[in-house]
């Protein structure tokens, strides 16, 4: 296994959030890259008003809103944000320009909806961006409608977030009353739009675009067939031409719009480059969130943000997008952050790409047991799966059963084949939603980098079993 | 019990609106049912049904779809734990544990996202899935509201002041991002 230690530059002061107004800007950014770094998304993190329209609009809020009406065209908007090589933080990594133009070219009525139901164990960027600068994504949904030539869009974000519900509600009332919602929006003849905000009610699901758009349409969240796709007539909510975008893609767009697609290009990693808000949880002693250039190693992430390891733990095993990417080992840190690089080869195997996600990275220290783990992941899906599609309905369920048996100490070492079997089965696009991929990447993955651990698990099955019994009485 | 008057006027002049169709306002009517009630009556389903003009088991199918959707009576208190492996990692099996045992529940009573509630009714207990608060792992809720760190040597503290535990203070938002050393403060 690799060293394990920090780089050698010390830590730089915490990124932003919390931090004084005028704090010194932190990190340099990401590799080779020296381009000063000031968090962009997360500035006004920690002021107790930063969530009032007020408090956006004297720090330059909305000024990107009226740069756009005032001297650009819908296509220019859209030219600059395909320029900027933005792509979707929300997992999928599917360029927004793109999904803009193709939008636009469809006919209207169309719409935008901002996914905000971030339920993926490990992601809790976006909970903090609405809770703290509604308006901020308020801005961008704005540039998003003029762009592609939209009236109404919608935020759905998931019901346990009740306090973002309520933020985003209290920000809509806002801009309705300062003319940034409605007619004629900053005197712009013809440019309307309204907002409004569904609430989810606890479905993992509802996170995948289509699955959303059909609980937003009153109906179980189960996803549906593409094509049609979202952008198309017939695919998107309602039946009509859709925009998805996450909530931290549409935060980016007023600071493309300011600062232009060469500033956003020139962030990090060139192959997927911005600023992206990382979320950090599991053994480490600073979780955390943490704006800094696509593109940050995994090393830095866990030993110059985040604190290192709880109790001086080595790093075992990593999700490093969130739960459902396929885990890297300690041997990986080395690795940048980004989407461009964890959906590539060598992070591209026969069950896709390892994956970026929505940049939620949880740590797992070697106290932890792979056996023990692989019930908690399995277990989510299993749980969560919305049972349209039969090889996740089942296989996730049959993945979870041979994990229990495992643990319980009645495993066989051919049952370790079967799980990669069935993994493969559920895994690589055989279901209309990632869900199926989500579920067989970690079981795959592990199967593959922890087999030792496992099989050492099962051989000393019986007397795991029998000290279960004595504890159990 | 029959649905307020208020809340069928809500549906009707608030809600629809916001849509193309009745159906869409599905999702929210729920909601202020349930905001209303504490839970999903096969009575609501219907009331809900004829004022969307739905057939109430399409009603039926949707509501119990979603875990957050509860089709019976809870108690005051709905205490969430999270068990996905972020706060897993740090205990949130054992916290659960605690608190079931001091509230008098057993938790192996109860399967997937099911409840339990104290004798009493004054808690209600249950396991839920990540609910976006890692950084704040064993995270938990109480009727959908942040509280966290809840590890399991701080049940007693998180049942006898569940304020020490809030995330959402009014007058101050919580602490963003980079925190405060907190595992490593215990440590030394």
């Amino acid at each position: 296994m690799a060293e394990q230690k920090p780089s050698e530059t010390p830590r730089p002061g915490t990124p932003g959030p919390g931090a004084p107004a005028g704090s010194p800007p932190a990190p340099k950014t990401g590799p080779g890259q020296p381009v000063p770094w000031e968090p962009v998304l997360t500035a006004a993190f920690g002021r107790p008003s930063s969530h009032e329209i007020g408090d956006y609009l004297s720090r330059g809020g909305y000024e990107a809103l009226r740069k756009a009406l005032r001297e650009m065209t819908p296509a220019d908007v859209i030219k600059v944000v395909t320029d900027s090589k933005l792509v979707g933080r929300g997992g999928a990594g599917f360029p927004t320009g793109v999904k803009w133009s193709g939008t636009a070219r469809n006919p209207a009525p169309r719409y935008l909806v901002v996914n905000a139901d971030e339920s993926e164990p490990g992601t809790f960027g976006n909970r903090y961006c609405m809770d703290a600068d509604p308006h901020m994504l308020l801005e961008g949904m704005l540039i998003c409608c003029y762009a592609v030539g939209i009236e109404q869009a919608y935020i759905y974000i998931r019901g346990e977030n009740l306090r973002g519900y309520e933020r985003l509600e209290q920000a809509i009332r806002q801009a309705y009353e300062r003319g940034f919602l409605g007619r004629d929006i900053l005197g712009k003849r013809g440019f309307n739009v309204d907002m409004a905000v569904t609430r989810g009610a606890g479905a993992y699901i509802c996170g995948e675009e289509t699955a959303l758009m059909e609980s937003l349409e009153g109906r179980r969240g189960q996803p549906r067939i593409r094509p049609p796709f979202p952008i198309d007539v017939g695919g998107g909510l309602f039946g009509r031409p859709t925009v998805v975008n996450n909530v931290e893609t549409l935060m980016n767009v007023p600071h493309i719009i300011l600062r232009g697609a060469e500033w956003f290009a020139s962030v990090g990693n060139p192959g997927s480059p911005g600023p992206k808000v990382y979320c950090i949880s599991g053994h480490v002693n600073q979780p955390g969130i943490y704006e800094l250039p696509m593109g940050v190693t995994l090393r830095d992430l866990i030993f110059k943000y985040a604190g290192g390891m709880q109790r001086d733990q080595k790093v075992k095993a990593v999700s490093p997008g969130a739960l459902a990417c396929q885990l890297l080992t300690g041997d990986d840190l080395d690795v940048t952050m980004d989407t461009a690089t964890l959906t590539r080869p060598p992070y591209f195997n026969k069950m896709g790409p390892v994956g970026f996600g929505a940049g939620g990275i949880i740590v797992y220290g070697d106290e932890v047991n792979m056996v023990d783990l692989m019930v908690q992941i399995s277990g989510f899906f299993a749980r969560e799966s919305c049972g349209k599609c039969v090889p996740c309905r089942e296989g996730t369920h049959w993945m979870l059963d041979m994990w229990r048996r495992i643990q319980a100490g009645r495993g066989t070492l051919e049952d370790l084949d079967v799980l990669e079997d069935v993994a493969t089965r559920i895994g690589g696009r055989k279901t209309l939603c990632a869900l199926g991929d989500f579920a067989a990447g970690p079981v795959w993955s592990a199967i593959q980098r922890f087999r030792p651990e496992f099989e050492a698990y099962i051989r000393q099955g019986a007397r795991a079993r029998e000290r279960e019994l004595v504890a159990a009485g | 019990m029959a649905l307020s008057q208020e809340v069928r006027d809500r549906i009707v002049r608030e809600v629809f609106p916001k849509y193309p169709t009745k159906r869409a306002a599905l999702m929210s009517a729920l909601w202020l049912a349930q905001n209303e009630q504490g839970w999903l009556s096969s009575e609501t389903f219907d009331e809900i049904a004829e004022l969307l003009e739905l057939h109430p088991t399409e009603v039926a199918a949707v509501a119990s779809f979603y875990t957050m959707f509860n089709r019976r009576p809870l108690g005051k208190k709905l205490i969430e734990v999270c068990e996905n492996p972020p706060c897993w990692v740090n205990g949130a099996a054992e916290t659960k544990r605690r608190l079931c045992q001091r509230l008098g529940l057993h938790p192996d009573e109860a399967h997937g996202h099911e409840w339990l509630t104290t004798a009493d009714g004054e808690f209600s207990v249950r396991s839920t899935e990540c609910i976006a608060a890692c950084d704040y792992a064993p995270a938990v809720q109480v009727n959908y509201r942040y509280y966290g760190p809840v590890r399991p040597e701080d049940v007693d503290a998180f049942l006898a002041d569940m304020d020490r535990f809030f995330l959402e203070k009014e007058g101050s938002t919580p602490a963003y991002g980079a925190h405060e050393p907190r595992f490593r403060e215990e440590r030394a």
